[in-house]
């Protein structure tokens, strides 16, 4: 089987991109690691043959220009099984990349397996109420779930580098903004998120001094995002941001199916919710059927003291 | 501009646990049907580009009969056509699905915008969109919060981890929409509900494509947790919570 690993040079440090590289040793066969870089570099710490794709354009692309980048580097023959952390770049150009060569592509993977001869990736479905196990007879991109392989230690080594030349503009007048309630979920230890039953952006917004007290980052249901309370950066859920963090406190939500996935990796979990019969209940290790409000006034006073 | 916007019907996906079982299969019980969340987001979107480009939009679904709640949303909220495209109901590998849309955009004509949800809620795969924008090698822009016609183009809005990103595109696109307060799913009128129930669904026949990925397995996820209720009145709930807490900031955490 040919495999690769398609990520970005400035993500290689990080614990995704080498629990990819990870599956791909473990995988066995020919390996690849296909690199998009905005500079050449002397030595990359990958694993298996290492492919540098290089344009200045990389450094924070567009995802018109990763995409034809990436496009480049693969070449003519793609690898049976292309794997990408799941994230921004999966999120741009997994899928599109899929299509251009013909192959199928599946996201959150967090197992996959070879049996007799075939690929067999597992993920969730149906909000993670389940999980399925699909047997690839062609072609896969796969985003792989976060946290679900052993990391690769790779050790640095030349790659082969490949300027990627010219490639056709993106979009036009094209501006970032960064949010300033960016906390990040992904590597916070405690989270607290709130949800439609906290009423009102007002209600949101108590929450703010209560993760202060705990050094938290503030999270959010769908709900509390669609109503505008919190930015989209916040929202967890297998369609927002997974997260695993140490103790998750979940205020007001009820507990979505989607919103249950997306918080499942964490140690322990508190939730607080006025309906008995919220599913939440079922996925916290610490419940309490209670009214934030009549609660928060107690448990400010009894954290400053 | 011409739209086509894609969609879809599922299993109501704030059924409570154990209300779908999947021993083997999926079993639905009495779970309802309902338009998928994203796919309201992303016929909000069409409404709105629709709208201001003084076009109109098609939308599409692929499926069996059960497709047509979401088609019979998609005309109560103003689509000019509505196409299913003739599928059994059950696991379609995402590249096949991809391929079929491919072929009914075709057919129906083409168009400038291709507007997916982020991720339908019963497979949760997230790649049709991008798939189909591989197949066409059509620009692809995914996560949009905010779409406005600006001249020939759209200014679009994409939500990117910490922040969000605005650039103007011009030329056909395929973009995939997400949730948020502009893309918040408008209701229709109750006249144009019972006007939606009398128009006509057109009938596609579904493209002949091979699959590359096919379902070896479904089976029930575990995600309930042992949980301990701290009761009481206000006060001593929060005292109970407190400790809770102070334990946990000491220790760093445990059950």
């Amino acid at each position: 089987m040919r495999s690769a690993v398609l990520a970005r040079l400035l993500d290689l440090g990080e614990t995704p991109a080498r629990e990819a590289m990870g599956l791909m040793e473990a995988l066995g066969g020919e390996m690849r690691s296909l690199i998009l870089a905005s500079s050449a570099q002397d030595a990359v710490a990958a694993v298996g043959d290492v492919h540098l794709g290089v344009h200045p354009a990389l450094e924070d692309p567009d995802p018109e220009i990763a995409y034809l980048a990436a496009v480049r580097l693969i070449g003519d023959v793609p690898p049976d099984l292309l794997l990408l952390p799941e994230g921004p770049l999966f999120e741009m150009i997994g899928a599109r990349l899929a299509g251009h060569f013909g192959m199928s592509a599946v996201r959150d993977v967090d197992e996959v397996t070879a049996e007799s001869g075939a690929i067999i990736l597992r993920k969730g479905a149906y909000g993670g109420k389940a999980n399925v196990r699909l047997r690839a007879s062609g072609g896969v991109v796969a985003g792989l779930r976060a946290g679900a392989f052993p990391a690769a230690d790779p050790q640095p080594q030349t790659a082969s580098i490949e300027d990627l030349g010219p490639l056709a503009e993106g979009g036009k007048e094209r501006r970032t903004v960064r949010d300033t309630s960016g906390d990040d979920l992904g590597r916070a230890k405690v989270i607290v998120s709130g949800g439609r039953g906290l009423g009102s952006r007002e209600g949101y917004e108590s929450l703010r001094p209560f993760a202060a007290l705990l050094g938290a980052s503030l999270g959010a249901s769908r709900a509390a995002v669609d109503e505008g309370w919190a930015s989209p950066s916040q929202q967890v859920g297998i369609t927002g941001r997974k997260v695993a963090p140490e103790l998750y406190l979940a205020i007001g939500i009820s507990g979505a199916s989607q919103h249950l996935s997306g918080m499942s990796g964490s140690r322990t979990v508190i939730a607080v919710n006025r309906d008995e019969h919220a599913p939440i209940f079922e996925a916290a290790d610490i419940g309490l059927v209670a009214d934030w409000y009549q609660i928060w006034p107690h448990l400010q006073k009894a954290l400053e003291g | 501009m011409r739209i086509l916007c894609f969609v879809k019907a599922i299993l109501d996906p704030e059924a409570p646990p154990g209300a779908i079982r999947f021993p083997g299969k999926v079993e639905s019980g009495d779970v309802s049907t309902v338009l998928g969340p994203f796919e309201g987001n992303a016929l909000e979107l069409a409404l709105q580009i629709s709208e201001a480009s003084a076009g109109s939009f098609t939308a599409v679904a692929m499926g069996d009969g059960a497709q047509d709640v979401a088609l019979r949303k998609a005309l109560a909220l103003g689509a000019g056509r509505a196409a299913r495209i003739d599928v059994a109901t059950g696991f379609v590998d995402p590249l096949g699905a991809a391929r079929r849309l491919e072929s009914a955009a075709k057919e129906l004509g083409g168009a400038d915008v291709y507007i997916f949800g982020r991720q339908a809620g019963d497979w949760d795969m997230g790649v049709t969109a991008g798939l189909f924008a591989g197949l066409l090698d059509l620009p692809f822009v995914p996560l949009v919060q905010q779409a406005e016609v600006a001249g020939e183009g759209l200014r679009l809005r994409r939500e990117i981890p910490g922040g969000y990103e605005e650039s103007l595109r011009t030329g056909p696109i395929v973009l995939s929409v997400t949730n948020g307060p502009r893309t918040l799913m408008r209701l229709p009128k109750v006249k144009d509900v019972m006007l939606a129930n009398r128009k006509p669904i057109d009938v596609l026949k579904p493209a002949e494509v091979g699959e590359n990925l096919t379902l070896a397995e479904i089976a029930q996820a575990q995600v309930t947790r042992q949980s301990r209720m701290i009761t009481g009145d206000a006060a001593s709930q929060a005292a109970q919570l407190s400790a809770e807490l102070r334990r946990f900031l000491v220790t760093g955490g445990g059950n």
